[in-house]
């Protein structure tokens, strides 16, 4: 057993016994983490892939470490409005997966359903939930949250409201995309700006808040670039870097370390040869503990994840003039936003503009929003050809995520895949 | 005919038009066409309302953006009904002055799209006709009447069997908060209707998807104070309402049963039983018959326990000794097992049928036994049993056929509180079956099995169905039977040590039902609580020994 691996059970097990302790070890090891991902090379990942890595190891184990440096947030909170205070935005999402890093989630889990949690309710969700219910967490001094894209978001932010005395603020995201929702939200976001300047007795710079649009301006016109490469290089990657790059474009969009590390990316997967497999376009979360999908597409030559639509769920530029409007437009038009077929049709461009060879949409277990639209995206994929494959399972607890059963189904879509394309070989 | 969903929707705006509109309340038996088109993990009331809509000739549906489900629910429905006026009205969860407004600017919208659809028009003047009509007739509904046992019912949206159980049982409804029950709140303000309707409409009791639901808890505690017990209903994949739940219980002082529905007929037993037993455990007696079976004479009293897999009879004296008992197979029809194990048991005993003077059924089946003279709940049943056998024991954990349950004693015997597992096969009697038929064992060899394993396996997947072919994939990969049979004994423990936790896990423990005779389990769930579990020669008869005690109550 590794020195990693025994520190891991080691960390399982004190959580478990006195978990103020527990926490103390957690944060101990993301720091060390931190360290292995930046000096230690990772043989058969891309480069940039391995900075990513170490550049969202650095923002988990940097933040914990202060307790005035950070938010607790959710996926779609306005990091860039944190960021004008110094402050980091750790999503609870993230953070569960952190703490799956030491096996803890089913622990977790256990906890949260024990105390009357639906076992029904998103995984992530009940990791941290049952993580605050254990007593291990460490609390920070604000939280904000929005009602996009779930209905767990504003509950459990209330429930960690009464349950650690985490103050939040709750931005309603309207349904629909036009002038009177962008101004809704936009008075949402000014009045949160407002709090935690007082929450944090800082000043709010609005030229600031332009500085980061502009930077997060520059970042997604790269981005772009680098997934247009990704389409003909070879760019080893693993399921998980996927959710690093979800990471960055969610709680470090606008900064400037998340930009260059976007700008190496676009230099260094030139260098890589090209790409002649199949391009997956991924749809929604990554259960990136599940074997099988690390076997298939972990540095797999012939089956790359290339896109996932959890990273680029926004993708137009930001008017830094009116940085308010501009980024409760950004989150009124997001694609987890609004209907169903707004989602299927932004997937549909994005499945094309990377010449995706085939999508696989992943029912996380309790995500409601997602699983509902499967099977419209199913049709909207049938309409252009691109053939898609509906995986159920679970993002973070193992349990509800059976192997042998996403293998069988992994497989056969696999062998379509190929049979297509000797099909249209012999046709040629 | 509009249908509609949500009590934030303006339902008086479309009814001043002259429109028909009706609540949608499924009741469905399958959910064949929302599994085909939406997926089987969304909330069963969206399902329903698939269901039902697509069954029926509603000219549209008025929905709101109230939950993830309910916005699935309108993609998939104005996929599939592009001709009817499928409408998704965007509600603000916040409810200050900028949601009122945008609120009002969407309702506005929305007539304008309606009467463009149906060529009806909305009049502002007969608008607040109808709203001085309405609130006139709300204020003179007259208040309730005071005494006898009451329950409150609170939680997520129920339909309306929660409520007729109790009032057919003499219940009286003390409040009812979720979304269905709740009397409308109609605002007038003169010179602004629709500003004055939107803000009423918004000012309604928060339901959990509004920013506003942070003060429901101070709430319910105050209406909690005007009833003996409350009902926490929640609805199966609709996870908003377990947060209320899990921090309502820790600060409650009232007794809370959790009841979870799925909008299907066939739910109702299961809610009858969870309920019932709430209501005996709040200190209703049973419901009682006129009916006599025997001489008043007759010295024995029988208690029966139509379970799903066994069929148990006990038959006991006046000095609560026990003459005899029996356990038969329930076959497919509980009456018949019933007749079978009244004869076999008489037979024991050596009485006739006319030697017992009253007989109480208990039991999923206990509805169906056609001689007993009442019928109690297991979950009395089996606190009364257990406390017979052994007064120490505070916490049952019990295992049968197709459901388990942990429940918590008082000193006295009393069952204070119970969690039942949910509508799924995992931790019970019957996955301990489908599993011995994978391993090729029979289930009595299962549990010695279990005991005589080297190594340790796992069985992760939480679904008995997952769960089986876990079981499949290990036998593939030639591990041992028995430690394969140890893994799922430590898989049904780890169930049910949650639910044991959920009603406190007080010592001293005792295990009843007929798993508890299977050694592999009884000693996994003793290593996961970590002591003792009391366990008696003939587990599956506890319940049945309750009921002869229920009986025995209506002879002294």
């Amino acid at each position: 057993m590794s020195i990693a691996d025994r520190y891991i059970n080691y960390v399982n097990q004190e959580v478990k016994k006195d978990p103020q302790k527990g926490w103390d070890h957690m944060v101990l090891g993301f720091s060390a983490n931190k360290w292995r991902s930046r000096l230690l090379p990772r043989p058969g990942l891309a480069r940039g892939y391995q900075k990513l890595e170490a550049l969202m190891m650095s923002l988990v184990a940097d933040s914990l470490s202060h307790k005035n440096r950070y938010v607790w947030g959710n996926i779609f909170a306005p990091c860039e409005i944190m960021e004008c205070f110094g402050l980091s935005t750790l999503s609870i999402e993230c953070l569960s997966c952190y703490f799956s890093g030491y096996h803890l989630e089913d622990y977790f889990i256990d906890s949260a359903q024990n105390s009357g949690i639906a076992p029904t309710l998103c995984s992530y969700h009940k990791t941290f939930v049952g993580a605050v219910e254990s007593g291990v967490l460490r609390r920070p001094e604000y939280a904000v949250t929005t009602s996009l894209s779930c209905d767990g978001n504003l509950n459990t932010f209330r429930y960690l409201e009464k349950k650690a005395g985490v103050p939040f603020t709750f931005l309603d995201v309207p349904y629909r995309d036009d002038p009177a929702s962008v101004d809704y939200l936009a008075g949402q976001l000014r009045e949160l700006a407002d709090t935690l300047s007082s929450v944090f007795g800082q000043p709010f710079d609005e030229e600031r808040l332009r500085r980061i649009l502009q930077v997060e301006n520059e970042t997604r016109r790269d981005l772009m670039t680098f997934l247009e490469l990704e389409k003909t290089h070879f760019y080893p990657g693993e399921i998980i870097s996927q959710l690093y790059l979800m990471m960055g474009t969610h709680l470090l969009m606008g900064t400037e370390k998340f930009r260059d590390l976007v700008k190496f990316l676009i230099e260094d997967i030139k260098t890589y040869p090209e790409f002649t497999g199949k391009r997956i376009l991924w749809v929604h979360l990554l259960p990136f503990y599940q074997e099988t999908l690390r076997k298939y597409f972990n540095g797999n030559p012939k089956y790359q994840v290339i896109a996932s639509d959890i990273v680029l769920d926004y993708a137009d530029e930001l008017d830094e003039s009116d940085p308010f409007r501009a980024l409760a437009l950004k989150t009124i038009r997001n694609i987890y936003n609004g209907s169903y077929h707004y989602k299927a049709e932004a997937i549909g461009l994005l499945a094309q503009e990377m010449d995706a060879d085939a999508v696989i949409h992943f029912c996380h277990w309790g995500c409601k929003q997602a699983s509902g639209g499967s099977i419209l995206l199913k049709e909207k994929m049938k309409e252009l050809n691109i053939p898609m494959l509906i995986l159920d399972g679970d993002g973070i607890d193992k349990r509800n995520s059976h192997d042998g059963q996403i293998k069988t189904r992994l497989e056969a879509f696999l062998e379509i895949l190929e049979s297509e394309e000797h099909r249209q070989e012999e046709t040629c | 005919m509009l249908g509609y969903i949500c009590k934030y929707a303006p339902v008086e705006i479309f009814e001043s038009m002259g429109v028909d509109m009706e609540r949608i309340e499924p009741e469905v038996t399958n959910f064949s066409q929302a599994d085909m088109r939406m997926h089987p993990n969304v909330c069963s009331f969206a399902k329903g309302v698939l269901e039902d809509v697509l069954s029926k000739d509603y000219e549209g549906v008025i929905l709101t953006t109230c939950c993830d489900s309910i916005r699935r629910l309108y993609d998939v429905l104005k996929a599939q009904l592009p001709d009817r006026f499928i409408y998704m009205l965007d509600t603000p969860r916040i409810t200050k002055d900028a949601g009122i407004r945008l609120y009002e600017e969407r309702i506005r919208e929305m007539v304008a799209t309606y009467e463009a659809f149906s060529g009806k028009t909305f009049d502002e003047g007969r608008f607040l006709q109808l709203l001085r009509e309405k609130k006139a007739q709300s204020s003179e509904e007259s208040a309730q009447e005071k005494g006898g046992l009451s329950v409150g019912i609170a939680g997520a949206r129920a339909n309306k069997n929660i409520k007729k159980i109790l009032e057919e049982r003499g219940v009286r409804v003390a409040f009812d908060l979720t979304c269905t029950g709740l009397t409308r709140k109609l605002l007038i303000e003169e010179d602004q209707v629709m500003t004055g309707y939107v803000r009423g409409l918004l000012s309604q009791f928060p339901c959990m998807r509004m920013e506003a639901a942070a003060g429901r808890d101070q709430l319910i505690l105050k209406y909690g104070e005007s009833a003996d017990g409350i009902i926490y209903h929640t609805v199966q994949f609709c996870d908003n309402y377990s947060y209320e739940y899990a921090w309502l219980k820790g600060i409650i002082r009232r007794p809370l049963l959790l009841l979870e529905t799925d909008y299907t007929k066939q739910s109702y037993g299961q809610i009858l039983t969870r309920i019932e037993a709430f209501l005996e455990s709040l200190g209703q007696n049973p419901k009682l018959t006129n009916k006599k079976t025997g001489g008043n004479d007759a010295m024995y009293v029988m208690g029966i326990d139509s379970g799903s897999t066994s069929t148990n009879a006990v038959i006991m004296d006046r000095n609560r000794e026990i003459q005899a008992f029996s356990v038969v197979r329930t076959g497919a029809k509980s009456g018949q097992s019933a007749q079978k194990i009244l004869e076999e048991v008489l037979d024991k005993a050596g009485l006739k049928r006319e030697d017992i003077s009253w007989i109480v059924s208990t039991g999923y089946g206990r509805v169906s036994i056609p001689f007993a003279d009442e019928n109690v709940t297991e979950i009395s049943c089996h606190g009364r049993g257990a406390h017979y056998f052994n007064p120490k024991v505070r916490t049952i954990l019990d295992i049968g056929g197709q459901d388990s349950k942990a429940i918590h004693l008082n000193e006295a015997g009393e069952v204070t509180d119970f969690v039942m597992n949910d509508k799924c096969a995992a931790g019970t009697g019957r996955f301990l079956e489908m599993i011995a038929r994978s391993l090729e064992m029979d289930i009595s060899e299962l549990g010695p099995a279990a005991l005589q394993s080297t190594e340790y396996i796992e069985i992760t997947s939480m679904c008995s169905v997952f769960a089986e072919s876990e079981v499949i994939s290990l036998i593939a990969q030639n591990k041992e039977k028995a430690d394969i049979a140890a893994g799922v004994c430590r898989s049904i423990a780890g169930k049910s040590y949650s639910l044991m936790k959920r009603v406190g896990l007080e010592p001293e423990f005792m295990m009843t039902g007929g798993v508890a005779k299977n050694p592999g389990v009884a000693r996994a769930v003793e290593e996961k609580i970590g002591a003792k579990l009391y366990i008696c020669p003939e587990p599956e008869i506890v319940g049945a020994v309750g009921a002869a005690l229920y009986a025995l109550d209506q002879i002294k």
